[in-house]
């Protein structure tokens, strides 16, 4: 197999694990500052005259705001690169080491500048329920919210930059994504979003919010807004729950966001192969269209695979189970 | 009038019709979701909608590079989106198994209608179901596929019929996509479990809406596309 395939292939692992770091951290960057769906319970808390010591940042929704801080991320790197890379011609990594960091430090700012003023304003707001601003929970949790945040901006943008290089990187510039970088980071950063918001979120609301309520049961409406407050030591704040959801929920998350990274560029690089498109790139013929046929084939395939897996799971889960014998 | 603009508005009009119907057949839980109180994805319809139609339309990028088989290039946006939609129902059900020990159970039917297993006797009082069951998994790869599918056909047509550049393009294909799916989310109203859900039988009002929207953004897209000198 030529080099540059094989290079190809290389690289998409390494998007791959990159986008497992990336949606892990996402997870539990929005447990440490409960941002998305399960902060409505945090919300609700002071409401029915729960006072906790939850951090409490809802800047908007998980992909929105992550797709924010890549495209931030993604512009000023962008912009550092069409700056830097002519000063080391034949050596543009070098430029990409300096430009991706200081990319993402401007957007882990803003991201602790929001989570900030939202943390502030929302429990300003509950001023009525008697809820403070504890400050120790505000200083306390600005730090490993902006480390989480960077970890997951840094590795989006390195997929984002690996991306629209790979051609360049493996040897064959013709074999470039069409977007740009700054692109390839919004649509990653909402799609990072989307699965964080959508898969992980499930561990902290329906397991550790609700830690003192029956397990194995869904959570009842009235336990709403009645979170555990209290740790297994001392009042229980957003560091205790991004510890717990480190252990299942944030690696279960970023392995869905792997998952899915690996089967879209595994599909399209194993149709390339198969219908004889690489490695010299003919493009617009019949050889084109089966590349095609065969990434749509391949695709298939995963979506019957996980359809059955899915069928076998739940089968066995609801047997395992069996129904529900509570009040 | 030349013939390519009413290619042009007609796919938009067709994409965004399908992004409707597609946000209606997602399994969209939102916030209840998150805590187990509600059948579905634990998020809202607009940004489950938007993660598995840029995960297609990435996939439709890419084949488009080898191919300028309409057919081919939109047909590999909806598998992307497919695949998307489900690895996320999966590792969701997952999650509920094994780190909340919840059954999936489908809370808008009693019998699931694919697999004819009880629902009812699995459900938690006073939940709307939790998890995603069978059905609701089948519902929601179809409204990966065709969601996926309209907005691959949007992005070929702003790219091969309109001329964009391949930016521009997916950013006008995910502005009008996100209308859509905006509109069905006001016409689901929280949460939608899929075909099966009464809610479902709301969908010709948002398809009224819908066409109206994506007939708009047709006349745009061509407007733009013959003042900015591409057509």
């Amino acid at each position: 197999m030529p080099i540059e395939v094989v290079l190809l292939f290389a690289w998409m692992l390494v998007i791959a694990f990159l986008a497992f770091i990336a949606c892990t951290f996402e997870d539990l960057e929005s447990d440490m500052g409960s941002q998305s769906n399960p902060n409505s319970q945090v919300q609700l808390a002071a409401q029915v005259g729960q006072i906790n010591r939850f951090f409490n940042k809802a800047i908007s929704g998980e992909p929105l705001s992550n797709a924010m801080y890549c495209v931030t991320a993604g512009t000023i790197a962008w912009i550092l690169l069409m700056q830097l890379e002519p000063l080391v011609p034949g050596e543009e990594w070098k430029a990409a080491v300096l430009a991706i960091p200081i990319g993402v430090l401007g957007a882990v700012v803003i991201n602790i500048i929001f989570s900030t003023t939202s943390h502030c304003g929302r429990t300003a707001a509950m001023k009525r329920f008697e809820q403070p601003i504890y400050l120790d929970v505000l200083y306390g949790h600005l730090m490993p919210i902006g480390a989480h945040a960077f970890m997951t901006t840094f590795c989006i943008t390195c997929i984002a930059y690996i991306q629209s290089n790979i051609g360049t990187l493996s040897g064959n510039p013709a074999l470039d994504h069409p977007f740009a970088l700054p692109l390839l980071g919004f649509i990653w950063g909402i799609t990072v979003g989307s699965i964080g918001s959508s898969t992980g979120d499930v561990h902290y609301g329906t397991e550790r919010e609700f830690q003192d309520r029956p397990f194995g049961e869904g959570k009842r409406v009235v336990y709403h807004g009645k979170i555990t407050r209290y740790a297994s030591c001392g009042i229980r704040t957003q560091r205790d729950i991004a510890g717990f959801c480190a252990k299942f929920g944030g690696p279960c998350t970023g392995m869905t966001f792997g998952l899915i990274i690996l089967f879209t560029n595994w599909t399209t690089l194993v149709g390339m192969q198969l219908g004889g498109f690489l490695p010299n790139l003919p493009a617009f013929t019949a050889i084109g269209d089966m590349a095609a046929i065969w990434t749509i084939v391949l695709g298939l395939l995963i979506v019957a695979a996980l359809a059955v897996g899915h069928l076998i799971f739940v089968k066995w889960v609801r047997k395992k189970c069996g129904p529900f014998v509570g009040e | 009038m030349e013939p390519v603009i009413l290619l042009i508005v007609g796919y938009v009009v067709i994409g965004g019709l399908l992004a409707c119907v597609a946000a209606h057949l997602l399994p969209v839980g939102g916030a209840p979701a998150a805590m187990g109180t509600a059948t579905g994805i634990a998020t809202g319809t607009v940004q489950i909608m938007l993660g598995a139609a840029m995960t297609g339309l990435f996939t439709a990028a890419s084949v488009d590079t080898y191919t300028d088989s309409l057919l081919l290039v939109t047909l590999s946006g909806a598998v992307g989106a497919t695949v998307m939609i489900c690895v996320v129902m999966f590792m969701a059900n997952i999650i509920y198994g094994f780190g909340a020990g919840v059954v999936p159970v489908s809370g808008r039917v009693d019998v699931d209608p694919i697999t004819k297993e009880p629902q009812a006797p699995y459900k938690t009082p006073q939940c709307d179901g939790h998890g995603v069951p069978i059905v609701v998994f089948v519902s929601g790869s179809l409204g990966g596929f065709i969601g996926g599918f309209g907005g691959a056909l949007m992005y070929y047509t702003l790219l091969n019929y309109a001329h964009f550049s391949a930016g521009t393009a997916a950013i006008g294909a995910i502005s009008i996509f996100v209308a859509n799916a905006i509109l069905a989310a006001y016409n689901i109203r929280g949460t939608i479990e899929g075909f099966h859900d009464p809610k479902f039988k709301r969908l010709p009002y948002a398809l009224v809406a819908s066409f109206a929207v994506s007939l708009l953004c047709g006349i745009v897209v061509s407007l733009t596309a013959v003042l900015g000198g591409t057509l």
